[in-house]
């Protein structure tokens, strides 16, 4: 089973945010990256399946020349080799010109499955993966906590309120990743040297014969208007008491007295 | 040893990604370029980056930059403020004065203002382009020694998904055995393997006991029309308020790129009141008009603290042992006079990598070869000016008039003074118990107000230091018996730990029936050890907690 998986580089959630003076993006010069912790559980959950179905595990991105230190990571957690798209040209895109990278890129990669993450924690767009299937024009399962693999199909269990449905689909499909689907592993440190010499292939636009005026800034239908900060929240309020049950009794009196929440 | 675990064999292991270690790497792959060696080289770092734990004022003497990378302005090297233009200020608790005379040590005209965090993650990208093997997120939790324990081989790093209870989880990792010719510790301040190394290999015999001091600093942002940002004055210095004369300590403001200033305060715990609270005074030195009036407007965008090894000369470890030796924060390679270590500390490690490549040549590394370490660091600048501040740390622990005369004696004798060696004591002797009285006096502390923005509460600080730990890990912060901590440091001294820490890691809880409990909150550690020097009972020890762990500086 070959599995392709779908990474980007985000900035580190506890990195100092601010916004640039265009106000429709973020000042960088501060920041630290990582690999999209959604993408960390697709990551793992493809390196799984090819320790029980055999086959190989790629990881695509595209991004700067700095995203193939998410590469590197995916590599020392146990992928087989990695391809960044990396061209100047594909910047500023919305999601879609992302997907249409991405889903050109896999043209030339053999694969029987794709994993994304269901959304990338810096633009929280939740369309690459879908877009991508879209593009490929193959089934596209989102939100997974589950899979198994068996008799030529994958059946995944998402998640929805009150529930899960499980769902079916022949190969090749992609699906995205929902917490709990794993706990991802450690990079170790012999995994560390040996992704140091695992192929890494850095291409461009022209290699996977794109037209550079479809993606990109140029290509996006979608722009951003402006970036605001969330509305500072109020401050916790711990209630008092000495037991359990007075702490409880006074949040009722609280909940119904002063909010009127029941 | 534990024979199940992994080995992996490197010519040359590096323990922390510090300024001593990575000037250390960079002249080791440089010599051995020239000598045209191949050598394998290892470094771990128990920060989630190169950087991530790195935190300093910083004034930088260049002197030993100069020496590693003599185009290091043309490499990029991140500098906030080439242009220090000093003053030294005295306060009172509402004004101060400028001191007049600034004693020739603490002129820094030549110096560059940098962030330690920034400048440590460009000599690692230095080195990493130099073939230096560096690990981020790997902490060294053990260190491996021969059969009969006689010679340092190497480090074993620290098991990885290991949960609350110490079962293993879904993606426990194992932590390897690094094995090495030669182990080079550059630790940092009060560093957790040469605890057990030191008593092990007897190298803090006959020496003064290390002394320490915390830091608090933040970067803060400034308006643009602050008229600081055009002042002549770029580095300030102060002693005084808020701390009393007879407390070690000072605070400083730099000016820093762009509209940042950083500020901070430090120190010493050699200090006698259980009652003092390092973070209370940093507070309250920013609210002093002379530096609230510079960062008025402004915004905390980063916080962090950090102790520092003040002791000096006299405090300064062996510097080998078979297999091993000690560079930077871990050999005390600090000078207090100046104010300064990080110069000191690379030239340590290149002094050390000069040494190692000697040891190479020969295939010999005990410590009759690796003395060639010690015998350059004494023939070095670093004696030079270290010597001349022998007697610094330890006039400045004086009381009242006596730490004048001493300081002055030493300005005109070359650092001899009054009494050489003058003694020191050991921090975690130096608390007074509290009387009986004064222990039921409730701290009469100034409320203090917080914005959230430009003066924050020590969480929320926490949270500003990027500080982040996995949950679900073994407790990092031994307490040995509790018992003391609710009886015996109560009474005496109404747990200093509460107050001492700077990331409320620790808290008194008083139960239903006025029972006393100690809750650790680990997971707000900001790695600053200070829990482990200061307390009187010597009842905490501080070790790693799973690697990239702890705070997350990028420019402090």
């Amino acid at each position: 089973m070959d599995v392709v998986v779908l990474v980007k580089q985000v900035p580190d959630t506890e990195s100092l945010i601010q916004i640039a003076e265009d106000s429709v993006s973020i000042k960088t010069g501060d920041l630290k990256w990582i690999i999209n912790p959604y993408d960390e559980f697709a990551v793992e959950e493809a390196l799984q399946i090819r320790e029980t179905q055999g086959g190989t595990v790629t990881i695509l991105s595209m991004g700067p020349e700095k995203a193939t230190e998410a590469i590197r990571t995916a590599l020392a957690m146990g992928a087989d080799s990695g391809v960044l798209i990396n061209d100047p040209m594909t910047a500023g895109g919305d999601a879609l010109t992302t997907a249409k990278v991405l889903a050109a890129a896999l043209k030339e990669i053999p694969y029987d499955l794709i994993i994304a993450g269901q959304r990338a924690v810096d633009g929280d767009n939740y369309q690459v993966g879908s877009a991508v299937a879209e593009y490929l024009g193959i089934p596209q399962i989102s939100l997974v906590i589950k899979e198994e693999i068996f008799n030529g199909k994958i059946r995944c269990h998402r998640v929805f309120e009150g529930g899960t449905v499980v769902v079916e689909t022949p190969f090749p499909a992609l699906f995205t990743t929902q917490r709990g689907l794993n706990e991802p592993r450690y990079a170790s440190l012999p995994g560390i040297m040996k992704a140091k010499k695992k192929p890494l292939d850095i291409k461009t636009l022209a290699d996977i014969g794109i037209d550079p005026a479809i993606v990109g800034k140029a290509g996006s239908k979608t722009k951003i208007k402006t970036l605001n900060f969330p509305s500072e929240r109020q401050a916790v309020r711990m209630i008092d008491g000495e037991s359990g049950a007075e702490k409880a009794a006074n949040l009722v009196k609280i909940l119904h007295g002063e909010i009127k929440a029941i | 040893m534990d024979q199940t675990r992994e080995q992996l064999p490197f010519d040359i292991l590096f323990v922390g990604a510090g300024p001593a270690n990575l000037a250390s790497a960079i002249h080791l792959m440089e010599l051995a370029r020239e000598k045209k060696m191949k050598i394998e080289v290892g470094m771990i770092e128990k920060g989630n980056t190169i950087g991530s734990h790195a935190i300093s004022g910083a004034i930088l003497d260049p002197i030993a930059l100069k020496e590693l990378i003599p185009d290091y302005l043309e490499r990029g090297c991140p500098i906030e403020q080439t242009e220090c233009r000093d003053n030294l200020y005295f306060l009172t608790r509402k004004g101060g004065f400028s001191i007049p005379f600034t004693p020739k040590y603490l002129h820094n005209e030549a110096c560059l203002v940098i962030s330690l965090s920034k400048f440590t993650r460009w000599l690692g990208g230095l080195a990493e382009e130099m073939g230096v093997n560096i690990f981020p997120g790997f902490a060294g939790t053990e260190v491996l020694y021969n059969a009969d324990a006689s010679c340092v081989i190497g480090v074993r790093t620290g098991d990885k998904g290991i949960d609350k209870h110490g079962k293993k989880k879904s993606n426990y990792e194992p932590g390897i055995d690094l094995i090495a010719k030669v182990s080079v510790f550059g630790e940092g301040s009060k560093g957790s393997l040469i605890r057990d190394l030191g008593k092990k290999m007897d190298i803090f015999s006959n020496k003064m006991p290390q002394v320490f001091e915390t830091a608090i600093k933040e970067v803060i942002e400034i308006p643009e029309s602050s008229p600081f940002l055009s002042a002549e004055t770029t580095v300030l210095h102060t002693f005084g308020y808020p701390l009393r004369l007879n407390k070690k300590g000072g605070g400083f403001l730099y000016r820093l790129k762009d509209n940042r200033v950083c500020c901070g305060l430090v120190v010493a715990l050699d200090y006698q009141d259980p009652f003092l609270e390092p973070y209370e005074a940093f507070l309250r030195f920013k609210r002093h008009p002379l530096i609230a009036e510079i960062i008025q407007g402004g915004k905390v965008l980063q916080q962090g603290a950090k102790t520092l090894s003040a002791g000096g000369y006299y405090t300064m470890p062996a510097l080998v042992a078979n297999g091993t030796v000690f560079v930077g924060d871990s050999a005390s390679m600090l000078n207090t006079q100046r104010l300064k270590g990080i110069h000191t500390a690379m030239k340590s490690g290149m002094i050390a990598a000069e040494a190692i490549i000697f040891a190479l040549e020969k295939n010999d590394f005990s410590t009759k070869t690796l003395k060639k370490y010690e015998l350059g660091v004494e023939k070095s600048w670093i004696k030079d000016e270290r010597y001349k501040a022998r007697n610094f740390t330890q006039a400045l622990s004086q009381k009242g008039f006596l730490k004048f005369m001493h300081i002055g004696a030493q300005y005109f004798t070359g650092g001899r003074g009054l009494k050489d060696p003058l003694t020191i004591r050991k921090d975690n002797s130096t608390l007074k118990t509290l009387t009986p009285k004064k222990a039921n006096k409730t701290k009469t502390a100034v409320p203090q107000h917080f914005d959230g923005t430009l003066y924050v509460d020590k969480l929320t600080g926490v949270y500003l230091s990027g500080t982040k730990h996995e949950e679900d890990q073994p407790c990092h912060l031994i307490v040995h018996d509790t018992r003391i901590c609710e009886t015996k440091c109560f009474e005496s001294y109404r747990n200093p730990c509460a107050l001492f820490c700077p990331g409320k890691v620790y808290e008194i809880k008083e139960g239903p029936q006025g029972k006393r409990q100690l809750v650790i909150n680990p997971a707000n550690c900001l790695h600053c050890k200070t829990c482990e020097v200061k307390d009187p009972f010597e009842n905490i020890t501080w070790t790693c907690p799973e690697g990239g762990g702890g705070p997350n500086y990028s420019m402090v």
